[in-house]
């Protein structure tokens, strides 16, 4: 396993040391180490099936809707173990949001949506709610768009759109995280320019784990990139490095398309 | 939908009798080159074949039409002067805003049995949709995989046991049993008891349906609530539930179906009391609540089991018996079409 050997002025946000996960009696993911900095995009690259979502999913504990799943090893953000005892699942999930290869809007309108998340976190005040809503949908940059039809239904939207809402929707509870399971997997090439733009502006603010088949996607919107194969981290290393000058030959024949 | 059969089965036939989809998907036709044709004999065969459906489908149409026109004539006879009647013609308002059912006497007023219909059906969705609609929450989001195989089997058997069946339980295990449990010995039937029994029989319906609604849902939304940090139960009661609505409505509208239409079972346990309305404002042996539940009752359903064996075709009597009949058919009907808006709604 390879680490970056740079400078990096950003503190490590998500460290993750000798991780495993294995569902029933299949092992998914096998001795895993990385530090994913804060304010920082990271992109999680490798062939399908090699455990990327699987990955990004235990980060928020999300896997655990599933049964029969084994998560071992060293999990932190922040230096506190996410899978001790005490830690509180919901808590991590406002911390940690997470938008889905699909876009997946619940049937309700676009503003109840948004705010579904700090309902749940109990605010109810209307003010602080519409406050809460606007802001979200404008770090989305969905506002402009959809500020006159809050009422309507969110099914109703394009794809696109509905992928941005999913991302106001994450955001409303203000988290520190946000995991990206190939959210531009479903949209056409000018939905998924928004998106990107929206990570670069995202960024400031929030450290960015994203999972993606694209290869062009990886090497425009992130600063490190880690290639994964059959369960095991191969190489990880800023983003330029990766795609010019890669340690490790695996690294490159499936960055140039020989394999994967 | 369900007409394009016999719409399409003329027009085909018109086309001179070969297969009209073999010469669509012949990509030759389009080329100016001839058609592929079948054989003779395949095409005589097929023009038979057609014929065949054709008839069937004209049959069950036929019955369905009859079955409404025959049920629409003798229950209209008792409002019309028609030929063929020999009883008094009567207002509709002495029919269905009177509770005085007297036949005897020359009065019929049947909103006895449509309350009763309403209370008991009504009653029994109070039971059956919540408990249906968790149970199918259950099924689908929770219960390990045997156990889900399992609940499911279990439910479609339920579904198929004859009504009467219900109808025996309730009247020699649940009557005695609640008699003697919270009445002192008095009789237990009326709408409590009925109500409970059609509520046990809805419920498998009620919950295979809501199984399906659920499980149909993407695993995406459940996943998406939860990432927002809801708890299983509100991801279940704030987007899982809302979102399979349409087809958690339809479910009990067909419960609902079910259970308005049911006589046998609900004759069994209902005590077959025309008057009830009157008895349950006149006694006074028990507390409102409880002589609500527990007044000796009728239905549409088992007053048309009950008493239309025993008066003479043409007579009052028995052309108010078709009325009933008329009007079970039509709310039926209402449902049923309410069952598919709701089912249109679902894939807007």
């Amino acid at each position: 396993m390879l680490i970056p050997t740079v400078p990096e002025t950003k503190p490590i946000k998500l460290s993750v040391r000798d991780m495993a996960f294995s569902y029933g009696q299949k092992k998914i993911l096998d001795g895993l180490s990385m530090d994913i900095h804060a304010e920082r995009v990271t992109a999680i690259i490798g062939p399908s099936g090699c455990g990327k979502s699987t990955f990004l999913k235990c980060f928020n504990r999300i896997h655990e809707v599933s049964t029969d799943v084994k998560v071992s090893g060293d999990m932190q953000i922040d230096g506190v173990d996410i899978y001790r005892g005490g830690i509180d699942v919901v808590d991590l999930r406002r911390r940690v949001g997470m938008v889905f290869q699909k876009p997946n809007p619940f049937p309700k309108s676009i503003y109840e949506n948004v705010a579904f998340g700090p309902r749940l976190f109990g605010v109810q005040d209307r003010t602080t709610l519409d406050g809460i809503v606007e802001d979200a949908l404008r770090k989305a940059a969905l506002w402009e768009e959809v500020k006159d039809r809050l009422k309507e239904s969110a099914t109703g939207m394009s794809g696109g759109q509905q992928q941005r809402l999913c991302i106001a929707r994450a955001l409303a509870v203000n988290p520190e995280v946000l995991l990206m399971d190939e959210p531009c997997s479903a949209l056409d090439p000018i939905a998924t320019a928004k998106i990107e733009d929206l990570i670069g502006e995202l960024k400031e603010s929030l450290t960015i784990v994203i999972v993606t088949h694209n290869m062009q996607q990886a090497a425009r919107v992130s600063d490190y990139t880690a290639f994964f194969w059959l369960g095991k981290l191969v190489e990880m290393d800023l983003t330029e490095r990766i795609f010019t000058t890669p340690r490790v030959q695996m690294t490159e024949d499936y960055i140039t398309g020989r394999f994967g | 939908m369900p007409d394009a059969p016999e719409a399409s089965i003329p027009a085909a036939s018109q086309r001179g009798g070969y297969s009209a989809e073999a010469r669509m998907d012949s990509p030759s036709a389009e080329a100016g080159v001839p058609a592929f044709r079948h054989s003779r004999l395949q095409r005589l065969a097929d023009r038979w074949a057609r014929l065949g459906f054709l008839a069937c489908s004209l049959l069950v149409v036929g019955l369905i039409g009859g079955i409404l026109f025959f049920l629409a004539t003798r229950g209209l006879a008792a409002f019309l002067p028609l030929a063929g009647n020999t009883g008094r013609v009567l207002s509709f308002s002495e029919v269905f805003l009177s509770a005085d059912w007297a036949p005897s006497s020359d009065r019929f007023g049947i909103l006895p049995f449509i309350a009763g219909s309403l209370g008991v059906t009504g009653l029994a969705l109070l039971i059956a949709a919540p408990a249906g609609v968790l149970t199918g929450v259950f099924i689908a989001k929770m219960a390990p995989a045997w156990m889900r195989n399992l609940m499911r089997q279990v439910m479609d058997l339920l579904v198929g046991i004859p009504s009467v069946v219900y109808g025996i339980f309730g009247l020699t295990v649940v009557l005695p049993l609640v008699s003697r449990t919270w009445l002192e010995d008095a009789p237990a039937s009326g709408f409590a008891v009925s109500a409970l029994i059609l509520a046990v029989m809805i419920v498998p319906t009620i919950v295979s349906l809501s199984t399906d609604a659920f499980e149909s849902l993407p695993s995406s939304l459940d996943e998406g609530a939860q990432a927002l940090g809801s708890s299983r139960w509100q991801a279940i009661w704030r987007v899982l539930i809302p979102a399979a609505r349409p087809r958690l409505l339809t479910a009990t509208v067909l419960g609902l179906g079910r259970a308005i239409g049911e006589a046998m079972a609900v004759q069994m346990v209902i005590g077959n009391n025309p008057q009830w309305i009157a008895l349950m404002r006149e006694s006074t042996d028990r507390a409102p609540f409880l002589r609500a539940l527990f007044t000796p009752a009728a239905t549409l359903t088992t007053e048309l089991v009950q008493e239309l064996p025993n008066t003479a075709a043409g007579s009052t009597w028995n052309n108010v018996l078709f009325a009933m009949g008329l009007l079970l058919y039509l709310l039926t009907m209402v449902l049923i079409l309410a069952t598919r808006r709701l089912g249109r709604g679902r894939e807007a």
